[in-house]
């Protein structure tokens, strides 16, 4: 076991730090699920990939940097400290990157991956439907054989960031007559095309995050088909691991918030009850097993294993480690805690939009209550029924 | 940077595993408990070369570094092995010198966060009753301060790796218990109710293991998050395992009691859980150390 960096690991902290201070917008960017913010989120990817900081663990054809996991750990440490924009792109660059780099045919990597890495093409995920949420082998959107494309028909829901993006990754019924987990396919398809309707959804916050997609004889060329023809259940957990697993939330997001909520505790301790001490470090040492698990994660999948059942642990873990950090940050505040901006209002409202975000932690990415069935059968091997 | 046990680490830990749970049974963990004589393991842990783990190979040791220890020490709590054999690999050969290596060292390192040790170790304290019937006890005399230092660091550790064994050990047998009961014509196993209390005892654990190695390795307050975060999730595993048992788990006949009670025992050694919290107050609510991404491993 080893824990020690090497000189390049440094050199590559000392680098990245470097770039991060000179390019960092001064000002917080307005929220990425607004027009105007989600505009200045896209160019930021612009300039993340410019010098190809937006993908470094990519291989360097595709605009990456070719380097290892460690170092994909050590430029999030440094993008968080350095309170850097939110990634607009994450869905394409955490979720469907990975997935595509293992199923996508040469074509579809050279096609899709440089214009994700730069930003120019954002995408969302199109899984859930209105009746295909936690049970999500209920899908029913389908997608018929005509030719050389498949036309698409039904509806999608909860799809993040769809409004703005350009591109969405759907999970779509192809076997007719097919059930459950079987005849689904992963199709990739821009969000413009005709036939394709998208009707935002107000979020918690009162911004358009997500919004559902009716699909009307939506044509599709068969070659954004993406891995097997029908076999896009294994495909999609490919996609499901990565998401609970490891690279949508890195612990540095986490290790951040808890040194924010640690200075937010001794900004106000004088009036605090005795018991908020206890919260803040609970918070804090969370972060803390975080970032040792993730590390040793991280050293496993180096070294050949692949993230299965076992994430759905890091997703409970992150997802209420989250929560509870910015509820005791809400406790702290206390009638501070209500005001979203403007006179009196703490760091202009971020903890409140950092709250209302967490607790939309436990449902997306499959709800916390899926994690703990898969968690009990298939790694403790407890009966199904 | 490669934050896993190399495989022959894994072995010899592997080892350690298979070796506990085939000489320390739940049938020689009643015996002890009911008074009979037991097989002496002493002279398998000194010829298996277990005794020896920390020691250095001048001695004829293995000269594994503490972490190593930590992973044995799971397999000790998971095994629920009784002896004092953590004490003396994990703390006294550690910190003997060359004329202790070369005897029988059977003499436990003091500790002000250590008040109670096992008999067998010490010629003087008066003895104390233990609700572990398998700890035989003893009040030490006070030894160094509570500072971190070696032995604190290395007693805290290997107190908050056996916690995570034992936790892991109560999870399987309450999935045993959750899979063979039947109740309502199925396996209570299949209940939601019971599955997700489970599943939280397993995802604390998975959590609580890695911190244990980083505070092996490191020292410092990553040992104080290691203790709080085992001490935690034992406590929480023990409660659910008695609740996936229902009646059962709260009679002597069923063996879960004898892991519970050496889980709560551990909770308050080599610091309790206000110690270790009260030290990261200090440092981390009141000190000055930095906080935040990037400072965890450097």
């Amino acid at each position: 076991m080893d824990i020690a960096f090497t000189q390049a690991h440094h050199d590559f902290r000392a680098e990245i730090r470097e770039w991060l201070e000179r390019h960092v917008p001064k000002d917080r960017l307005p929220s990425l699920d607004t027009a105007e913010g989600f505009k200045l989120h896209r160019q930021w990817e612009g300039v993340l990939a410019k010098d190809k900081w937006g993908n470094v663990n990519w291989p360097e054809e595709y605009g990456g940097r070719g380097l290892d996991l460690t170092h994909w750990l050590i430029f999030e440490e440094e993008y968080y400290r350095a309170d850097a924009p939110l990634r607009v792109s994450q869905n394409g660059i955490f979720l469907l990157a990975p997935t595509i780099m293992e199923y996508g045919t040469p074509e579809q990597k050279a096609r899709f991956l440089p214009p994700m890495a730069s930003g120019e093409e954002i995408w969302a995920q199109a899984w859930s439907e209105p009746g295909a949420g936690s049970d999500m082998a209920a899908i029913r959107t389908k997608a018929v054989r005509d030719g050389d494309h498949y036309v698409i028909n039904g509806q999608k829901t909860w799809s993040s960031r769809a409004v703005f993006a350009d591109w969405c990754f759907a999970l779509v019924r192809t076997e007719e007559g097919s059930e459950r987990h079987k005849g689904l396919s992963k199709i990739l398809l821009p969000l413009d095309s005709p036939g394709l309707t998208r009707r935002p959804i107000a979020q918690l916050d009162g911004e358009t995050g997500f919004a559902e997609l009716f699909f009307d004889d939506v044509r599709v060329p068969a070659e954004n088909l993406l891995g097997p023809e029908h076999g896009g259940w294994g495909v999609a957990m490919a996609t499901a691991g990565f998401e609970r697993g490891l690279l949508l939330r890195s612990p540095a997001r986490f290790q951040e918030a808890a040194a924010r909520l640690v200075r937010l505790y001794r900004d106000n301790k004088d009036r605090l009850s005795s018991g908020v001490g206890e919260q803040v470090l609970q918070a804090w040492m969370n972060a803390e097993r975080f970032c040792a698990a993730t590390y040793q994660l991280i050293a496993r999948v180096q070294a050949g294993a692949s993230v299965n059942s076992e994430a759905s642990a890091n997703k409970i873990f992150w997802s209420e480690m989250d929560r509870h950090l910015h509820r005791t940050a809400m406790t702290i505040m206390g009638a501070k805690a209500e005001l979203e901006s403007g006179l009196d209002a703490i760091d202009n409202g971020r903890w409140l939009d950092g709250y209302m975000f967490s607790l939309a932690g436990p449902i997306y990415a499959g709800t916390n209550e899926i994690q703990r069935n898969i968690l009990a059968e298939r790694v403790l091997g407890l009966p199904r029924k | 940077m490669d934050f896993r046990f190399t495989q022959d680490q894994q072995d010899l830990i592997d080892g350690a595993k298979e070796f506990f749970l085939g000489e320390n049974t739940v049938e020689r963990m009643r015996k002890i408990a009911s008074g009979e004589t037991v097989d002496n393991l002493w002279p398998q842990f000194a010829k298996l070369g277990f005794l020896g783990l920390m020691a250095p190979e001048s001695a004829g040791g293995l000269e594994q570094p503490l972490v190593v220890m930590a992973g044995v020490a799971e397999a000790a709590g998971y095994a629920g092995l009784s002896e004092p054999y953590l004490e003396i690999a994990g703390i006294s050969v550690p910190h003997a010198d060359e004329d202790e290596l070369s005897g029988q060292i059977r003499r436990a390192m003091r500790s002000d966060l250590r008040p109670y040790f096992d008999a067998s170790l010490s010629d003087d304290g008066d003895a104390v009753n233990s609700i572990d019937p398998l700890r035989n006890l003893v009040k030490a005399d006070r030894g160094n301060d509570d500072s971190l230092d070696n032995i604190n660091h290395h007693g805290a550790v290997l107190t908050a790796a056996q916690l995570v064994g034992l936790a892991h050990r109560m999870v399987d047998m309450s999935v045993d218990y959750a899979k063979d009961r039947h109740q309502f014509g199925k396996p209570i196993g299949s209940f939601q109710a019971i599955k997700h209390q489970l599943a939280n005892v397993l995802t604390q654990i998975e959590f609580t293991r890695p911190m244990v190695h980083l505070a092996a390795i490191q020292g410092g307050r990553a040992v104080h998050t290691a203790k709080v975060a085992a001490i935690d999730t034992a406590m929480l595993a023990a409660e659910t395992a008695i609740q996936v048992h229902g009646g059962m788990g709260y009679t002597f006949e069923v063996d879960l009691h004898l892991f519970m009670k050496r889980a709560w025992a551990l909770c308050g050694e080599w610091g309790d859980r206000n110690y270790h919290m009260k030290k990261l107050e200090e440092t981390v609510l009141h000190g000055q150390e930095p906080l935040g991404a990037g400072t965890t491993f450097s």
